[in-house]
């Protein structure tokens, strides 16, 4: 369902209790749903996912409002039926976690899950899902940071600088999320941090495309994710959502701005 | 337009995808149809470029291409559709733009003399151009999807209990 609030529409009688497990089946589906928004999926994913899970677990209908920081669903049994919220955390981007969720709601689909095991399986995933580690992802980032470089025709001696400055921004960016910095103060920084170690190995190694080798260093703040999402949230019914998106990569972008702003007064200030 | 521009680009783009894969947490096993999507981007963008077409409409071709070739072959890769469309246009996100945009208008705000149009104007320039491209990116990799899709009704699957 897209942005629209949920309606309970059908209730327990007065006095009686719940079906015992409608509350845990929806606070399950939920929980996969936010697991999927922190790593990236788009609305309409998060929409099918509560789908294939809910239905698995014996519910007749899932209706869910899908937010950027909380997430509804209304799930319905019989005559019964409950609405539970549940809030998103970071929004991040995490492939495997989302393509072991989707393993896990297929399952779910052909064979009889309980509800005890899909809880366990997303706790596993959210713990145990494999992640690069942050070396070899800074090094991965700083290499595809200097090959963007290329693509904006950044010289072969701003592409070092480009690379060492992409990995070691993507350090401090991982050290950042680690306690817990917000976001957009993070952004700000790496990106400050980035341009200045930038400028200065550009003038050490003499490269004649310093302002783009620049750019190049803070691409990886660029938030390209979240940007397409918002563009697919919109086009596929759920402007709510896609709005939030846009903004969120509008102020990000700012954040980036303001370092690339920072990083050469600084430079400057040093000299 | 030399092949030689066209491999270098495409090689870029290639290197451009798998970096971002992994800043993305894709499993090893897919990064090389990640580095595969970002080299057709690149390549597509690049040969329409070449051929004198704007960077917005070789963007749209080349995220056509990308989202048709992943929605038809993504059940090999092993990977949500979705992750390799954005991955494979990753390189093709108009980031520098943004940044000078977003810097131009920073300059013209603090501007007080006589250029202060034209450093607006140029601002104003990266400004349409990044909403053009992103758009473009977005509606070319959303076309495929909404077409090509295999669709499976949800109930269909559903076990009984």
């Amino acid at each position: 369902m897209a942005d629209v609030p949920t309606v309970m529409r059908t209730c327990p009688p007065l006095g009686s209790t719940p079906v015992p497990p409608l509350n845990a089946i929806t606070m399950a589906t939920l929980d996969a749903a936010r697991l999927l928004m922190e790593s990236g999926g788009k609305a309409k994913s998060v929409d099918e996912l509560v789908h294939l899970i809910a239905h698995g677990l014996g519910a007749e209908s899932a209706e869910l409002r899908i937010g950027y920081a909380s997430l509804s669903l209304t799930i319905s049994i019989g005559h019964s039926s409950i609405t539970r919220m549940k809030k998103v955390g970071l929004i991040g981007v995490n492939q495997q976690l989302e393509q072991g969720l989707w393993h896990l709601a297929k399952r779910g689909s052909h064979e009889r899950l309980e509800v005890e095991q899909v809880e366990e399986q997303l706790a596993r995933l959210a713990l145990a899902t494999p992640r690069y580690g942050a070396w070899v992802t800074a090094v991965g980032v700083g290499l595809a940071c200097a090959a963007f470089g290329r693509l904006l025709g950044v010289d072969l001696k701003g592409s070092v600088p480009v690379f060492l400055a992409a990995t070691v921004g993507q350090i401090i960016r991982q050290l950042a999320v680690k306690f817990g910095l917000n976001v957009f103060i993070c952004t700000g920084l790496v990106s400050s941090v980035a341009s200045l170690l930038t400028s200065m190995g550009g003038r050490l190694a003499g490269s004649g495309t310093i302002g783009t080798a620049v750019i190049a260093s803070v691409l990886l703040l660029v938030p390209g994710v979240p940007a397409v999402n918002a563009l697919n949230d919109i086009l596929e019914g759920y402007p709510t959502l896609g709005s939030a998106r846009a903004i969120t990569v509008m102020m990000t972008l700012v954040f980036i701005a303001a370092g690339l702003w920072i990083g050469p007064i600084l430079l400057e200030l040093w000299h | 337009m030399s092949l030689l521009t066209l491999l270098h680009q495409t090689l870029c783009g290639a290197v451009a995808a798998a970096g971002f894969g992994m800043l993305f947490n894709i499993g090893m096993r897919q990064l090389p149809w990640c580095a595969g999507a970002g080299a057709l981007a690149l390549a597509t963008r690049t040969y329409c470029t070449g051929l004198g077409w704007s960077l917005e409409g070789a963007s749209f071709t080349a995220a056509l291409v990308v989202g048709a070739a992943v929605q038809l072959l993504h059940w090999r890769m092993g990977i949500s559709p979705t992750a390799f469309d954005v991955v494979g246009c990753i390189p093709m996100v108009p980031g520098s733009f943004a940044a000078k945009a977003t810097l131009g208008l920073f300059a013209a705000a603090t501007k007080t003399g006589s250029g202060d149009t034209r450093v607006l104007l140029t601002a104003l320039q990266y400004t349409l151009s990044v909403a053009f491209i992103t758009g473009a990116i977005g509606t070319g990799l959303a076309i495929p999807t909404l077409l090509l899709r295999v669709r499976v009704p949800l109930h269909a699957s559903r076990p009984d209990r």
